[in-house]
């Protein structure tokens, strides 16, 4: 069982920003990595675009960033070829000497920068405040012709992984991802708004399905069946689906609603559901003292599933048009019904939380291996506590539960999602790393 | 009926199958104003930007201070004439403090003479109304301990039988972490009489703290005793959430709990403004954020066992204001200071809107209209900023909706973040009936904050809650104003914050008249302008 609290740990370096300080001990890689990704996190949160699927693109192109600025001095192999359309990046002198540690900081303050370029003063001030103190401690001490050259190549990395990211479809996003013009379906059973917020009268990101995907060919690489069939009739699988929701928020228990809280994860109010698993990784990895290596390896692996699977998700959501529980119940079982949380405001089928729960459990278990057990401390920090796991697949499947616990999904979005992940996090798991 | 409102001449929005409404007509006249005051400053200043509009010399017209940011702020004297064009003239008060984020008047002392409370990054300062346009500062005579935080929220009372007020002061992320801010709310405070005495005890820190930037002490559920309402930016807090105390005398402050009926909301709080919109009897409460804004109505309060549960009615009254609706710009908006009055006179209150970005933020507009949304016979609102003429696009923050020049038409001031005040004349010119007042009481507090006043307009009674707080960092004593439509007299009255209610009285309309406690309305006149 790992013991995780090393997000709570804070680490040798970013505690004493103050003037007059003590010396700092130099970083390598594995932690300028981490501290990044620790700022991350909370630029996830404070960047009012970065919706779930939003953010998992980052997850995806800062992961890339980090492994394709570190493979070249580290014996990994590129994933130019291996990812859509991404060609080979700058290549380092074979005949010149690189400080890992610089190129790292070089080019994830790029892909930072770039990536998060919207968010709001704070993070702006807390981007450059950690760029100058991770530089100059990073290149302190090392030779001047050294620390340019593995700038100017981290930098060049970073370049090469934006420019890649410009034509993917998710790029641009405008009004928080909400069209300014949408047309609802017709039908009973079609999607409606679930919401008083006039921006969410129209579903979120309606096109992101379409975007380039990653590692898996197509957003429409892993599909599903469809719902269960739309019915009002009692007995019917549907309403049976929806009987479940109801009665189940009913009778909730304690445990039900702590897992539902737990894995919210809202937007703009928490490091969003791709956050929580990267969280998850970085507390395994920082507990074991990963080397670069492995960090870069399996951040990029799990931004990419994760990445994949809200396109595929969003593809799906998209072609079913599902209506959600709170407006089925609220017609037709009970007006008055409140779940106890927010129903985002898309399609239902499928969930969301599950599909990426699932592929991002499927990576970091083809990493970490089966049973391997772990603290999850994402929330501490919010007074959530930390929940305990005997493998990821369990806690994929409490991830995926607490959406019907929530009252925003039906069963089927849930069970179907998970397969869906795990279909799409496979094609991630399969990406060549080893030379 | 004396007057018709809904001229035919007037500016009107006709909406299908609804009323006509009239439009007010605003003039802006900053530049003629003498007014030039801008609030600047980087990154500690990127909330902040309040005016505090008071009479400070005693002539009935409303004056001002204006936050300067990281410039000294600037106090403005009202010279302006009765009807005329809108005059200001700098003076030197003893007020021009710099790092002064917002600021509020109030008779803390209870002399008759108002002081100002000033929220600063640094040292939050207490200002002793000297009369004729003069202060100082006072935070030693009143145990003031202004601590050393970044304010942007207050609220004032009276907590029965005190001797002293007892304000609150929000504050803000700790500004000395540049990297992980987030989750470094500081602690609010809540500055109580010292016992009897007519000064200030150490402050009580209000924890859990979530990043203030609108406080209003207000009596939801017109118990008697107001309870301390917290608009909170998500940006900052973890597991935060809006707030809602007991302040009970002698009591140490608690927050209502889920328990009690408080139901969890999250918002980019930023103003608060109150009003009983639905003529229950009970405040509405509009709070400003980011893309949509809340107006919140007390669920059922017909029931009787009344809990602080509300409904978001925003939507349905047409009060979003989530977006931009003249500039260009399709991003969502930034709203700031609310306020609630009737600017039209035609008895129903309207809600007008200061908007601006943070601060280059591009997922947001960056040309941001201020709103005027004009409130309709059946309860919905309409835009009408642009038509009006105080849909500015500058970067606004904290504001004020006062009437100038005593010509019973509310005018408009708004702070903009790097850019200049604003003041607005309003010369509407089919604008309805109207009666301001003003509350006097003996004792300590002489304004009588916290009252209800009710005025009768025809089957309904308009009422409002007369606090001191509220808005975003910004705050004004003097006259309350109702309008009155076509209606030629109305009956008036106060409940004093003790919960004594006070007689119907029947005034004119088009008139000003101070309510003094157990007595008749006194009629008051501006003279020699």
């Amino acid at each position: 069982m790992n013991s995780i609290r090393s997000l709570l740990a804070v680490l040798f370096l970013l505690a004493s920003s103050a003037p007059g300080a003590a010396a700092q001990e130099r970083p390598g890689p594995d932690q300028v990595l981490h501290n990044w990704y620790r700022m991350v996190l909370e630029l996830v949160r404070h960047t009012p675009t970065y919706s779930p699927p939003v953010a998992s693109r980052a997850f995806a192109y800062l992961g890339v960033t980090a492994y394709e600025a570190s493979a070249g001095g580290m014996g990994l192999a590129s994933l130019a070829g291996q990812l859509n359309g991404l060609a080979p990046a700058p290549a380092r002198d074979a005949d010149a000497i690189y400080d890992e540690a610089v190129v790292m900081q070089a080019a994830m303050a790029f892909g930072v920068r770039n990536f998060f370029g919207n968010t709001g003063p704070t993070g702006q001030r807390a981007m450059k405040a950690m760029e100058a103190q991770l530089s100059q401690i990073t290149t302190a001490g090392r030779p001047e012709d050294v620390a340019a050259r593995s700038m100017a190549f981290g930098e060049a990395v970073g370049a090469h992984i934006l420019h890649w990211s410009k034509e993917d479809g998710g790029a641009v996003v405008e009004n928080m991802g909400f069209p300014f013009n949408h047309t609802p379906s017709d039908g009973p059973g079609a999607w409606a708004p679930t919401s008083l917020v006039a921006q969410q009268q129209a579903p979120l990101l309606p096109e992101w399905g379409d975007n380039r995907t990653f590692a898996m060919p197509t957003g429409a690489s892993c599909p599903l069946p469809p719902p269960p069939a739309y019915s009002e009739e009692a007995g019917s699988d549907f309403h049976t689906e929806a009987m479940e929701v109801y009665e189940t928020s009913k009778d909730l228990t304690p445990e039900q609603t702590a897992i539902a809280r737990f894995w919210s994860d809202d937007p703009m109010l928490s490091p969003t559901p791709p956050g929580h698993w990267i969280s998850i990784a970085m507390e395994i990895l920082q507990e074991r003292g990963a080397d670069s290596a492995e960090r870069v390896d399996l951040l990029a692996r799990l931004g990419i599933a994760m990445a994949d699977a809200f396109i595929g998700c969003w593809h799906a959501k998209y072609e079913f048009d599902l209506i959600r529980p709170v407006t089925y119940i609220r017609r037709l079982i009970e007006p008055e019904w409140q779940p106890i949380l927010i129903t985002p405001p898309f399609p239902e089928y499928p969930s969301g939380h599950s599909t990426q729960s699932g592929a991002a459990a499927a990576v970091l278990t083809a990493h970490f291996g089966e049973g391997f057990a772990f603290d999850d401390a994402t929330h501490v920090d919010e007074g959530l506590g930390v929940r305990s796991y005997p493998d990821f697949e369990a806690a994929a499947e409490e991830a995926a539960m607490s959406r019907l616990y929530g009252g925003i999904h039906f069963r089927a979005a849930i069970k179907r999602g998970l397969e869906q992940g795990y279909c799409i996090g496979a094609h991630a798991t399969a990406l060549k790393t080893v030379n | 009926m004396r007057r018709a409102i809904i001229a035919v001449a007037a500016v009107t929005l006709i909406a299908p199958g609804a009323y006509a409404q009239a439009i007010p007509t605003f003039v802006e006249e900053t530049d003629i104003s003498g007014v030039d005051s801008v609030f600047e400053g980087e990154w500690e200043y990127m909330v902040g930007g309040g005016v505090a509009v008071l009479d400070c010399s005693g002539d009935g017209l409303a004056d001002m201070l204006l936050a300067g940011g990281s410039a000294p702020a600037k106090f403005y004297r009202n010279v302006g004439a009765v009807g005329g064009e809108l005059r200001f003239e700098a003076v030197e008060s003893g007020a021009e403090f710099d790092k002064i984020v917002g600021a509020y008047p109030l008779d803390i002392d209870g002399d008759g003479i108002t002081d100002i409370v000033l929220l600063r990054v640094g040292e939050n300062i207490v200002l002793r109304g000297l009369g004729e346009c003069r202060f100082e500062r006072a935070n030693d005579d009143w145990g003031f301990d202004g601590g050393d935080a970044w304010s942007t929220a207050f609220a004032a009372t009276w907590e029965k039988g005190a001797a002293f007020p007892t304000l609150a002061i929000g504050n803000y992320v700790d500004r000395n972490e540049q990297m992980f801010p987030w989750g470094s709310c500081t602690a609010n405070w809540l500055h109580r009489p010292a016992g009897q005495e007519r000064r200030f005890a150490q402050p009580v820190p209000l924890t859990p703290s979530h990043c203030a930037l609108s406080m209003l002490f207000t009596d939801w559920n017109r118990s008697g005793t107001p309870s301390l309402r917290v608009s909170n930016d998500r940006e900052y807090y973890k597991g935060g959430q809006e707030q809602l105390w007991h302040v009970r005398p002698g009591e140490a402050p608690a927050l209502y709990t889920a328990e009690e009926g408080w139901q969890r909301l999250r918002i980019w709080g930023m103003g608060i403004a109150s009003y009983d919109l639905g003529f229950d009897g009970y405040p509405d409460y509009f709070l400003t954020s980011m893309a949509d804004n809340k107006l919140q109505r007390l669920v059922a309060p017909e029931a009787g066992d009344l809990l602080p549960r509300y409904d978001d009615i925003a939507f349905a009254k047409g009060v979003t204001a989530h977006r931009p609706y003249v500039g260009g710009e399709i991003q969502p908006s930034t709203a700031w200071h609310a306020q609630f009055e009737d600017v039209n006179n035609d008895g129903l209150v309207d809600l007008f809107v200061a908007k601006g970005n943070v601060w280059e933020m591009p997922d947001f507009a960056r040309k941001d209209p201020n709103n005027l949304l004009i409130q309709k016979p059946d309860g919905t609102f309409v835009e009408t900023g642009d038509i009006a003429g105080v849909a500015s696009l500058l970067t606004g923050r904290g504001a004020a909706i006062a009437d100038f020049n005593l010509d019973g038409l509310l005018d408009l001031v708004v702070v903009n973040r790097h850019d200049k005040a604003q003041v607005w004349r309003n010369a509407s010119k089919d604008a309805g009936g109207w009666v301001q007042v003003k509350l006097a009481q003996d004792g300590p507090n002489r304004d009588a904050v916290g009252a209800w006043i009710e005025v009768k307009r025809g089957d309904v009674t308009m009422r409002r809650e007369a606090p001191s707080g509220g808005g975003h960092v910004s705050g004004q004593s003097g006259w309350w104003h109702f309008g009155l439509g076509d209606l030629d007299e109305t009956e008036i009255r106060v409940i004093w914050p003790d919960g004594t209610e006070g007689d119907w009285a029947r005034v004119a309309a088009d008139g000003f008249y101070v309510l003094a406690r157990d007595d008749q309305p006194r009629a008051w006149e501006p003279s020699g302008r």
